[in-house]
């Protein structure tokens, strides 16, 4: 219970955390799986070397990495699936790895890529089941129920069995049995994977409304950059299991997008050479040519443009989040955000 | 409480019926092996007279009959499947919940024991108006009150055991099938009186096989209900069967602990 006071309105907090796992190597063939059994070639892999952050309650974090960098791995030590190698992790006020009762009413993680519906029933079924496990009331089950139910569309699904349901519909339902008993602290790991874009979109939309209505928590890691514009104010980047972001979006944005973009669309034929130098050309598709030029020049380099050339249409653009965050991968430095100035 | 594994029981009940092909075919097997067995001994007793290893025909009849009822009661189990949850991650989706495992699957393995049962019973049925063994009704009321305590160490040890032999995928994920055929498909069905009762064999390896606890999971309840142990007998039994269960669980919650630290929720 003392823990439950500390620090009561962080809903996360991460300290130090590290994690390696040990992995035997298989070598090919068949004579190397015998002689990977009689002397295992075990390697330690260090999958997350030290990292802290913390989070408040309420608040939606976007969790950016490539993959392998370590970002589902915490997700798990954040749920209670694994264990830390070192460090300290407390959510909800719990040691994630007791895996107390309690702990795992207040939490969910949900997995792009992991279905826990059974298979063979109707949906309903393991709703049903799943009430009993979380001992949730009868009205308080319903209730939960018809407000999933009715913003993820799925009233008509329930009766189906699940291995007749398009990965789509599955996915809105498998949200439903993961938040069914209205967990504060959610862990959504890769939700829109394999998703079209109507889907995607719906998935998003819903999940602000989850953090909006019930005051949540979460975490959410994706590759696709859409879903973190539209949600995360927040972002955490890691790599390699090391932090190397934790911040505003827009701090992100400010501290790496060096260049800004300009969409020019040429009324008459031009020297491409003398918009050498301008900016770098990305892309010549005439009339239509793409420039990168650095951000603080942006104005004066649009302004010569209009001056010197005959300009039709002309538009400024910040750089792809895409291309934003390839730099801060390629870059692999630590860079102070606000939050992990400590 | 305990409506969470009343639910678990039912949808798993449910869950069987979804795969009712593979049901029937699981209890054709049964009825097949059974088959295999009853005729093996149907043979070497042709003659009714001829006493082999201490059996008579009728002596051994009645023990190929109480093996099928036993088997569907003992070594019905669902958790084979452990193993495979294990290596494919799907081990998450529990560990996530408030729910015990070990209840978890001990709850699904008595619903697959009470279906299995119900049809077992149907087969006997059957099979003795086709084959009419002789069978032996037990009314000794301390001998049946001392089979079903044995036959609840049977399920408990046989629990305890297709559990450690599941956990192994733990360690080495691939290799959980295969343990899994060596230990329960060999082993068992050897050492547990499944295919010949143990007395059959020189008293040296009887007496070996007597401080292992698969012989507690299908002999030892037949001979008890069948009459066959005195009283000191019974007790002994009961107590190895029960120091045997005691420390199998023991082990298999101390080997899970270790094996949820080894636990990577592998699988995406």
């Amino acid at each position: 219970m003392a823990d439950k006071n500390r620090d009561s309105e962080k809903a996360i907090i991460v300290e130090g955390l590290v994690k390696n796992f040990e992995v035997v190597e298989k070598k090919q063939g068949i004579i190397g799986a015998f002689s990977s059994l009689i002397s295992p070639n075990k390697k330690i892999v260090k999958a997350i070397k030290g990292i802290n952050f913390s989070i408040d309650r309420g608040e939606l974090i976007g969790f950016i990495g490539p993959n392998g960098a370590g970002k589902t791995t915490t997700l798990k030590i954040l749920s209670g699936l694994i264990y830390p190698t070192s460090g300290f992790t407390q959510v909800a006020g719990f040691n994630p790895w007791d895996r107390k009762p309690e702990f795992l009413k207040e939490i969910s993680l949900v997995m792009g890529q992991k279905n826990q519906l059974w298979w063979d029933l109707p949906a309903i079924e393991t709703f049903e089941l799943n009430r009993v496990i979380y001992e949730l009331s009868k009205s308080a089950y319903k209730k939960s129920l018809n407000e999933l139910v009715s913003l993820l569309e799925v009233g008509k699904l329930l009766n189906t069995q699940v291995r007749r349901l398009s990965l789509g519909q599955r996915m809105r339902l498998e949200l439903v049995a993961a938040l069914l008993h209205r967990p504060k602290v959610l862990f959504f790991d890769e939700p829109t994977i394999g998703l079209d874009l109507v889907a995607q979109q719906r998935m998003r939309e819903f999940i602000a409304e989850y953090n909006r209505r019930y005051k949540a928590t979460i975490i959410l890691t994706s590759h696709n950059m859409g879903d973190l514009v539209d949600l995360a104010k927040r972002v955490i980047v890691i790599d390699k299991g090391r932090l190397l972001f934790d911040g505003e979006f827009s701090e992100l944005v400010d501290n790496f997008a060096k260049e800004k973009i300009i969409k020019v669309f040429f009324s008459k034929g031009i020297d491409i050479k003398s918009l050498e130098t301008i900016g770098k050309v990305k892309k010549l598709d005439f009339p239509n040519v793409v420039l990168s030029v650095a951000r603080t020049t942006a104005a004066v380099a649009a302004a010569e443009l209009l001056q010197n050339f005959p300009v039709g249409d002309l538009t400024i653009e910040e750089e792809p989040i895409e291309e934003i965050i390839r730099k801060v991968f390629r870059s692999g430095k630590v860079i102070k955000g606000r939050k992990n100035t400590k | 409480m305990t409506s969470k594994y009343l639910s678990v029981f039912k949808i798993s009940f449910q869950q069987e019926f979804a795969y009712r092909l593979n049901f029937v075919m699981w209890r054709v097997r049964n009825v097949m092996q059974f088959f295999l067995v009853f005729f093996l001994w149907d043979t070497v007793f042709s003659d009714p007279n001829r006493v082999v290893f201490g059996y008579d025909r009728n002596k051994i009849l009645t023990y190929v009959f109480g093996i099928l009822l036993l088997r569907a009661l003992v070594l019905s189990a669902r958790a084979v499947d452990v193993a495979g949850e294990i290596s494919r991650g799907d081990l998450t989706n529990y560990l996530l919940k408030p729910i015990n495992y070990f209840r978890y699957w001990f709850t699904r393995d008595v619903s697959s024991k009470a279906l299995n049962l119900g049809f077992a019973i149907i087969e006997a049925s059957v099979l003795f108006l086709l084959l009419r063994p002789p069978f032996f009704i037990q009314t000794n009321f301390p001998i049946l009150f001392g089979f079903l305590l044995s036959v609840i160490l049977a399920i408990l040890l046989f629990f305890s055991i297709l559990f450690l032999v599941n956990m192994i995928a733990f360690w080495a994920p691939s290799m959980g099938w295969s343990a899994q055929f060596l230990v329960i498909v060999i082993v068992v069905e050897f050492l547990s009186g499944a295919i010949f009762p143990i007395d059959i064999l020189p008293n040296a390896i009887q007496g070996i096989l007597s401080y292992l606890p698969f012989p507690y999971l299908l002999y030892f309840p037949l001979q008890i209900y069948l009459g066959k142990l005195t009283g000191a007998a019974i007790v002994k039994s009961i107590l190895i069967a029960g120091a045997w269960s005691a420390v199998l669980l023991f082990s298999v919650n101390s080997v899970w602990k270790a094996g949820l630290k080894h636990y990577a929720a592998e699988g995406r």
